[in-house]
């Protein structure tokens, strides 16, 4: 069975934007927020890259997540919520309030048997594991180092050690809930359980293709009949209270080196680019739906998806490897699933991440399967990288490139590294078939494709 | 009796138990009659830790069986010095 696949809402909370107008309008205009890291965080160790780009203040409560569920929720579960209950609402999908269930909705009309959700992340919940360890950690040695400090410490030790103290912050609680906030399913779980889906629910943990290996499944699912209605996308929460997960990646010699200028700090593809711009995290979903599903109750379609397909690298943990001969097999797949030759394709998302080794293997693949011509940007020059959630961001960019005919620029793009067609201006163009690439530590590459849709598809 | 102490502790219980304040009565059984189960327990104590700023480690909110349990081992823990 091969139905087809549209896309009809979606929502995201990111370092740009919230919701998808605002998110897509600061696209355009070329946004990006930068930031120096918390200075906190210099207490614990000599970073490296001194860059991130954080996410403004989250009001989970202005978004429908009351205070109770918020005390046993990591917030990479939150945002995910929050941007389900955007791109649901984006869909023209109804919620009423569910019957047998507290602070949980059903969707009017639909389905939920047939429903399902289809959810990635790199790390899920790390931010409250960490927070619990530091509890458990030091919690007991701080109430006994402030005990000494208020009563026997000799006066002259009694400001280096409130020092020490300092240092020895921690989360507030063990929190009894942590298996369930720290379990990467949660997100996926947590969705399935606010809107009543009984269909599968998925967790998709690839790293940084986690976002493009959740949609592509959810595609498939959708296109082979074993839900109608799919919740896709990503998420990632990586603001833990002492830069601890800043820190993995910075020792990794992943992250942006040259920080002098924050705003040109990150430049994927360019010649002068120095690493990834290391980002708070995020949401991304995309509500997908068999194409019937959405024109029976009259949905505004997006784009549709029309392959899909992965492969892997079995080269290195935390390289690609060199040539990218199995992206290049991936692609080809890809337009194979989808019935595409290259030639057809007239846009490309990139991974782009900015690191020397993965721009000039991602370049050479895309010269070599889809020629100089086909425009190409990195969103990851505005958001930087989501992680577990980039590759939903970027199928709702490719998404949204394909319904307006336009689409961002390269950011801070000045001597492209390579000869190919990067996005420098935005421009009315006139694409019709849109490809996002993804690839990931452990070596797991995929890819989506999209197909404009328009009234002539939809006689098809 | 403090009745803002008394009031927010049935603030954060009608929040958790998604139930109308001014319908929860001070004699109310938590488990039998407001339907607490241990995950709602829990649920409960660490939004009100968030409320008092105190730790309230489980073992001591074991033995409390009604709202005025609370209200008054509540009372008591503010007497404490906060440990959050």
């Amino acid at each position: 069975m091969n139905r087809r696949v549209v896309i009809t809402g979606a929502g995201v909370i990111s370092s740009i934007g919230t919701g998808v107008d605002d998110f897509w309008h600061h696209c355009l205009i070329g946004k990006s927020s930068v930031a120096p890291i918390p200075a906190h965080w210099n207490r614990h160790a000599d970073f490296r890259s001194r860059l991130w780009s954080p996410l403004p203040e989250f009001n989970p409560e202005s978004l429908g997540i009351a205070k109770s569920e918020r005390l046993q929720l990591d917030p990479v579960t939150m945002l995910s919520l929050a941007a389900t209950r955007l791109a649901l609402k984006h869909a023209g999908f109804e919620a009423m309030p569910a019957e047998d269930r507290v602070r949980a909705f059903t969707l009017i009309g639909n389905d939920s048997a047939r429903s399902g959700v289809f959810f990635g992340t790199g790390l899920g919940g790390a931010f409250t594991f960490l927070q619990n360890h530091t509890h458990h950690l030091l919690r007991n040695p701080r109430a006994v180092l402030s005990e000494y400090v208020g009563k026997k410490a000799p006066a002259e030790d009694r400001e280096m050690l409130k020092s020490v103290i300092e240092h020895l912050s921690h989360g507030i609680r063990f929190n009894p809930f942590e298996v369930s906030m720290v379990m990467p399913n949660a997100p996926a779980a947590a969705i399935g359980i606010k809107y009543g889906l009984t269909g599968p629910n998925e967790t998709f943990c690839v790293a940084c293709a986690s976002g493009t290996v959740a949609v592509g499944n959810a595609y498939r699912a959708v296109r082979d009949g074993r839900v109608d209605v799919a919740i896709s996308g990503g998420c990632e929460f990586f603001g833990d209270e002492h830069g601890h997960i800043f820190r993995s990646f910075d020792v990794a010699g992943t992250l942006v080196r040259d920080c002098e200028n924050p705003d040109t700090a990150n430049r994927p593809f360019d010649e002068k680019r120095s690493g990834f711009l290391f980002s708070q995290g995020g949401a991304a979903v995309l509500v997908l739906e068999e194409f019937e599903h959405a024109r029976s109750r009259e949905a505004v379609i997006m784009a549709e998806l029309v392959g899909f397909a992965e492969s892997f690298d079995a080269h290195s943990m935390m390289s690609l490897a060199p040539g990218g001969v199995q992206i290049e097999r991936m692609l080809h797949m890809a337009l194979a699933d989808a019935k595409l030759n290259p030639a057809d394709v007239d846009y490309v998302n990139a991974h782009g991440t900015g690191t020397r080794n993965n721009d000039e293997t991602e370049a050479q693949v895309i010269d070599r399967v889809l020629g100089k011509s086909v425009p190409v940007n990195s969103t990851k020059s505005l958001l930087g990288h989501t992680i577990g959630a980039s590759g939903a961001f970027e199928a709702i960019v490719t998404a949204l490139t394909l319904r307006d005919g336009k689409t961002h620029i390269n950011r801070n793009l000045e001597t492209p590294a390579h000869d190919l067609n990067f996005v420098r201006h935005v421009k009315n163009f006139d694409p019709e078939i849109g490809l996002s690439q993804s690839f990931a530590f452990g070596g797991h590459n995929a890819a989506v494709v999209m197909r404009r849709y328009t009234d002539r598809v939809n006689s098809t | 009796m403090n009745v803002s102490v008394q009031e927010r502790v049935l603030r954060v219980i009608s929040e958790v138990l998604d139930q109308k304040q001014n319908e929860i009565r001070l004699d109310v059984s938590l488990r039998d009659e407001l339907q607490v189960d241990s995950l709602k327990q829990m649920t409960l104590f660490i939004a009100l830790e968030d409320e008092f700023q105190r730790s309230i480690p489980p073992e001591e909110a074991d033995g409390l069986v009604t709202v005025n349990d609370v209200i008054e081992f509540i009372q008591r823990k503010l007497k404490e010095p906060s440990l959050i």
